[in-house]
């Protein structure tokens, strides 16, 4: 066997590796450089150092002959760091806030916002029209016109006085475009009057109004100055709450601890339903994952060997995996339809199939096997045409059937290949939002429980607790995933030892 | 008899297998046909044959446009996701260090982290690369595809893993004695016998990256960089959803030909790989 | 060989992408020079960004400014807020009125300051709608309510109540000319916002009204005696009784069934017109009927709006944008144009009136329309409210279903 490979592989080309080595490394260190320039003008100096010191490792793991593991791991873990392991851990540490909305931003962010919020327009003050002018020093200024009496005013901080001209000698109108360049200045500029102050309604209006809602740095709360009640800042609640305990709707994010944790533990509805949804959901990921690969098994042995129009029929059962699987679970769940889908059409039947558990637990797994068995039948052709063929030749001289001669030799050589595939396609359908999401979403539910449906997995159950109230609560959704996230990990780290034994068998 | 028994079996279970596999495809054909393309009037024989719907879409929408975005993205990512999979999965099966298992088992778990909620995280880490690199942020190919490169590691690693298990150490070993060095093995031994299974991850990586919609969703917002699967979606929003219907079936099977032309292309690989090739000479 | 035509596929698509972004690059600065004259970004879902567009230039072109319209296709709330949290939202944003409640808890938009005068040229309903806590928040384009819709073939006289309506459906069904009596739709989970003016007929309400008029979220009707009364009545008129209410009718067979020349009646809104034209059916709009000596069939009023964002980098032109040009009625034929829903401006409504008779007849369906709530606590009733509605279509009992919705909803209610 060896023969016809020692050719090529002992023959080294020591030139043209080392010509791609400088290649590969000098485009790290371009990309490095391109990268550095914005990051350098922006001052970001933690990045720059980040970018460095990852573009020195990287020089060095792939100038010396050490850490060869390394050299094969490091370009996808670094994309693994940035785009997955970042993401989960900064989710994960939402779970200990109560981040969601209401409660999305800092606190400056939510007092800024209750003061826009409450600037309302004088009563019986005039509506203006507006011009923005700058001085020719460059300081904005509004110019303003009553449009009942004519009169044209100019105002800047110091106040509103009239104006001698249009526009007023020194000063320069600004088109749209140019006063949109100092959008922000816009936005905050005031022209102080008696009963509030002058600000722009847009580019062209201009309005006579007053912030009713102020904070109070001192007292660390916001008064209201017509009702004169007073909002005291709450920083285990992250909201500014009143003596008689309303709250104004606009909090910011703050720790909350445990919070999160122990009231995913202790909510009785959610105890309630956490353990049947549980079960349900091994059986869809076991199931689909199990059923795929049985079925996707069977046909490709089935189109193994010398057959006519084997081409043809391939690329016939790849088709399901070819569409987009969200089309066609739309597409399935019309077809389920009792009144008008095809299938009761077809079948002549009356089946009300996403309206009892179990037909609507039937219906999603027969989804996902039409969507996922594609998948295990290309994995196992591939497989199948991986195991040497010298090997299958043995056995049948032995004598064997072709049955007993499979599953001697080739099953065992096909579950090492694809174990490490099955646990992970089981990991994936685990948590398969869409095929639940997209088809019966978690129904049917019983009539006196809405919160939980027969075919609900954790993860659809999660996606309603957090987003299905009264708006999304990120920091509840992160601690219920936590709980998910250590239950799978424990299933899948128990089923991996297993697979440990198997490996060693070729290493 | 005998015949069925060698072929005829083979061709009856390939049969009713087409048969499941093509049950609702034709009917999205027939609604994508169906020229008053709504759903309910869809059944398997088309009311109508008429090109109405693939005009619509062609002329209404920009999906020649998202079609582009679509197979660059997909196709990048896919390539490139395969040559990193590649690379640690051969790491991972032949090579023994410490955290080897470990390593695999988390690459894993990370996985089943639910990705609706890390969308606020890859949130923050684009608004901070677009203001720095926008030739790599919001609404740019590479961005996408780097984003999807975060996904190379995950289940193709251990698919290929699995295959690299299978081929036998002694290969490895041999070479070795003869003067190889771990690139020779790598790039000469192992990744030739086992090109089925870089096919068909390649496959199954664009494939995924094609359907993608929850992060394409959010990072691609310009009409011009918007992808099928996205641009699909939006089709079917709503109160829209009836009336776009047989446009939306047309796009789907359109949607479908870039894969089906990747699939033609890498079967041979799949097909005739190793068994054809090197070790039977 | 193999490995040749892999790499110059390869080697293609790099180049294409390498392209993309030094094109998207050398475009860069041109927009980074117009920057200084100012950029305002719009986000709308598909449809909407689409008839914008000639607008948006048409703005850009008479300020010097550049305008960019995107679409984001879907979950357009959750994106807007993350995106604006983030400082990479748009500033101008296009939706529903309904999420201002949202909006405003998450400081994401801004009051918009409009004159009497542009008050006053919008219809009173849309401007209450867009009214929280007192302060305006955007600015209403086009309206939308149920109404229904027949086949003036099938049934040629509007039904004055909901009985009427099921006689009619009955004897059609009976003569074999149609093969559902009504087209509400419904599916498994229910649909809230389409079963919502039976409920108020029969007597049922969401939330109560403060004294300024708002709705008060501490005042829950579902679980009242009412809402137990509206679920029975739904019941009566579901699976089990009239057959009336089906849990097979959905958002994507409703309107395709009545269309189809199957069923004689279509609960429906002003977006569904498009399709009953389509299909040549001689049809006729008029209010959704209540129960027979109940309670007027209100149904929700929707208000499409423009809002403005508050992280918006480009605020004063937003404002400009919202409170000065969407206020012009071109821009509401316009829109209008591109899909036939109610302008909100009178002036708008007005001018496009002429020519399309169904529009007064949408405006009468919606007379008595309340608007759709858009306090934050009116998420927490969609999804139980929806599955309590089909639970009792299929027939479960209404009592113990509307008790356990107003459980889960006032849990979820902080």
């Amino acid at each position: 066997m060896t023969a016809q490979l020692e050719g090529p592989a002992t023959r080294a080309l020591p030139v043209l590796r080392h010509i791609i080595r400088i290649l590969l490394l000098g485009t790290v260190a371009a990309v490095a450089i391109w990268a550095a320039f914005p990051l350098a003008e922006g001052r970001h100096w933690t990045g720059l150092g980040i970018l460095a010191a990852t573009t020195a490792g990287l020089l060095y793991l792939y100038t010396t002959s050490r850490h060869i593991p390394a050299k094969y791991l490091v370009p996808g873990t670094l994309f693994l760091i940035v785009f997955q392991i970042f993401p989960v851990l900064y989710t994960a540490s939402t779970a200990f806030t109560n981040f969601g909305d209401g409660h999305r931003g800092s606190k400056a962010d939510a007092i800024t916002a209750i003061q826009t919020a409450s600037v309302t327009r004088v009563p019986g003050s005039t509506e203006y029209q507006l011009k923005i002018v700058t001085k020719g020093d460059g300081a904005l200024a509004f110019l303003i016109t009553d449009p009942a009496t004519g009169q044209l005013s100019i105002g800047d901080s110091a106040g509103l006085r009239p104006a001698g001209g249009n526009p007023p000698p020194g000063y320069t109108v600004l088109n749209a475009g140019q006063a949109s360049a100092r959008s922000r200045e816009i936005t905050d500029f005031a022209v102080p009057t008696a009963a509030g102050a002058i600000r722009s309604a847009g580019l062209s209006r201009a309005y006579e109004g007053t912030a009713v809602r102020a904070y109070d740095q001192a007292t660390d709360s916001i008064r209201d100055s017509v009702s004169g009640k007073v909002w005291k800042a709450d920083e285990g609640a992250g909201a500014f709450v009143a003596g008689d305990g309303e709250r104004l709707a606009q909090g910011w994010r703050v720790n909350v601890g445990l919070a999160n944790f122990t009231r995913a533990l202790t909510d009785d509805t959610i105890s309630g339903d956490f353990l049947r949804t549980l079960v349900w959901n091994f059986v869809f990921a076991t199931a689909s994952t199990g059923g795929t690969f049985l079925v996707g098994m069977a046909f490709a042995i089935a189109l193994q060997g010398r057959m006519r129009l084997k081409g043809l029929y391939r690329i016939l059962l790849v088709l399901p995996y070819a569409m987009p699987s969200f089309a066609m679970l739309l597409v399935w769940r019309d077809l389920f339809n009792t009144d008008f889908g095809l299938i009761n059409n077809v079948l002549g039947t009356n089946v009300d199939w996403f309206g009892t558990g179990l037909t609507a637990q039937f219906a999603v797994l027969l989804v996902q096997l039409w969507l996922g068995y594609p998948y295990m039948f290309l994995v196992t052709t591939g497989a199948l045409q991986a195991i040497p063929g010298e090997l299958t030749d043995a056995t049948r001289v032995d004598g064997a059937g072709p049955l007993q001669a499979f599953r001697a030799v080739k099953l065992p050589l096909l579950l090492v290949a694809l174990t490490p595939l099955l646990i992970s396609s089981f990991a994936f359908n685990f948590n398969n939002f869409n095929a639940i999401y997209l088809t019966t979403e978690g129904g049917p539910f019983p009539a006196d429980n809405p919160a939980n449906g027969a075919t609900d997995l954790l993860i659809t159950y999660t996606y309603r607790l957090a987003f299905g109230g009264s708006g999304a609560q990120y920091g509840f959704a992160a601690a219920i995933s936590i709980f998910i996230f250590l239950i799978v990990a424990v299933v899948s780290a128990v089923s991996f030892r297993r697979t440990r034994a198997q490996e060693e068998v070729y290493s | 008899m005998s015949w069925f028994r060698r072929v005829g079996w083979r061709h009856l279970v390939a049969i009713l297998a087409v048969i499941f596999s093509l049950g609702p495809i034709v009917f999205v054909l027939s609604a994508a046909l169906n020229p008053l393309g709504t759903l309910s009037s869809s059944t398997l024989v088309p009311n109508g044959a008429s090109p109405d719907n693939f005009t619509r879409l062609l002329q209404d929408t920009d999906f020649p446009r998202w079609f582009l975005n679509s197979v660059v993205i997909a196709g990048l990512a896919s390539l490139l996701s395969v040559f990193l999979s590649a690379l640690a999965a051969f790491a991972f099966s032949r090579r023994r260090f410490k955290g080897r298992r470990t390593g695999l088992l988390a690459l894993l778990l990370i996985q089943m982290f639910p990705q609706f909620l890390a969308v606020v995280a890859l949130f923050l880490i684009f608004s901070r690369i677009t203001g720095l690199w926008p030739a790599i942020g919001f609404n740019t190919w590479w961005g996408m595809v780097l984003l999807y490169l975060g996904g190379a590691l995950g289940v193709n690693t251990w698919l290929m893993k699995g295959f690299f298990d299978t081929v036998p150490k002694e290969l490895d070993e041999s070479a070795t004695v003869d003067g190889a060095s771990h690139t020779g093995i790598f790039f000469r031994i192992l990744l030739p016998l086992v090109s089925p299974i870089l096919a068909v991850s390649g496959l199954l990586a664009f494939i995924g990256t094609i359907n993608e919609f929850l992060l394409a969703n959010i990072f691609l917002t310009d009409g011009g960089s918007k992808t099928l699967a996205v641009g699909l979606y939006g089709l079917v929003q709503g109160s829209e959803r009836n009336s776009n219907f047989g446009i939306f079936c047309a796009g789907t099977l359109l949607t479908a030909i870039p894969t089906v032309g990747v699939f033609l292309y890498l079967q041979r690989y799949i097909v005739e790989g190793l068994s054809a090739g090197a070790v039977k000479g | 060989m193999r490995i040749r035509t892999a790499g110059a596929i390869a080697a293609s698509l790099l180049c294409l992408a390498g392209a993309a972004a030094c094109g998207s690059k050398s475009e860069k600065p041109a927009t980074g020079a117009t920057a200084s004259n100012g950029e305002l970004v719009i986000w709308a879902d598909d449809k909407r960004s689409a008839a914008l567009k000639p607008f948006a230039d048409k703005f850009g072109q008479e300020n010097g400014v550049t305008v960019t319209i995107q679409a984001i296709s879907k979950d357009q709330q959750t994106t807007f807020l993350t995106a604006s949290q983030q400082g990479s939202g748009p500033d101008v944003m296009v939706g529903a009125h309904d999420w201002i409640g949202n909006l405003v808890q998450n400081g994401a938009i801004d009051p918009v300051q409009l004159s009497d005068e542009q008050k006053n040229g919008i219809q009173p309903g849309a401007i209450k709608a867009v009214t929280f806590n007192g302060q305006t928040y955007g600015v209403p384009y086009a309206t939308e309510n149920l109404g229904l819709i027949r086949n003036a073939e099938l049934a040629p006289d509007a039904p004055a109540t909901i009985e009427d309506l099921v006689a009619t459906g009955k004897k059609l069904k009976a003569e074999k000319k149609v093969s559902e009596i009504l087209c509400l739709q419904s599916g498994q989970n229910g649909d809230a916002y389409h079963a919502y003016p039976l409920y108020a007929s029969a007597g049922g309400y969401l939330f109560g009204t403060t004294s300024t008029g708002e709705y008060d979220a501490k005042d829950l009707g579902v679980g009242k005696a009412g809402s137990i009364a509206a679920f029975e009545k739904l019941r009566a008129l579901g699976e089990k009784g009239d057959g009336a209410l089906k849990r097979s009718i959905t958002t994507d067979n409703s309107t395709a069934t009545f269309t189809g020349g199957k069923c004689p009646f279509l609960v429906a809104g002003p977006w569904a017109t498009a399709d009953v034209k389509k299909a040549g059916i001689k049809y006729d709009i008029s209010p959704v009927p209540g129960f027979k000596g109940g309670k007027e069939a209100t149904p929700f009023l929707g208000v499409q709006t423009f809002y403005v964002a508050s992280k918006g980098r480009n605020k004063a032109l937003a404002q400009e944008f919202v409170t000065n040009y969407v206020t012009t009625a071109d821009l509401a034929v316009a829109l209008y144009r591109a899909e036939p829903r109610p302008p909100a401006l009178t002036a708008a409504l007005e001018q496009v009136k002429g020519q399309d008779p169904d529009l007064a007849k949408w405006a009468d369906a919606g007379r008595n329309a309340i608007p759709l709530p858009a306090i934050p606590a009116m998420a927490a009733v969609w999804e139980p409210f929806g599955k309590a509605e089909a639970a009792v279509i299929g027939g479960a009992d209404a009592r113990s279903t509307v008790e356990a919705a107003a459980k889960t909803i006032s849990s979820s209610i902080k």
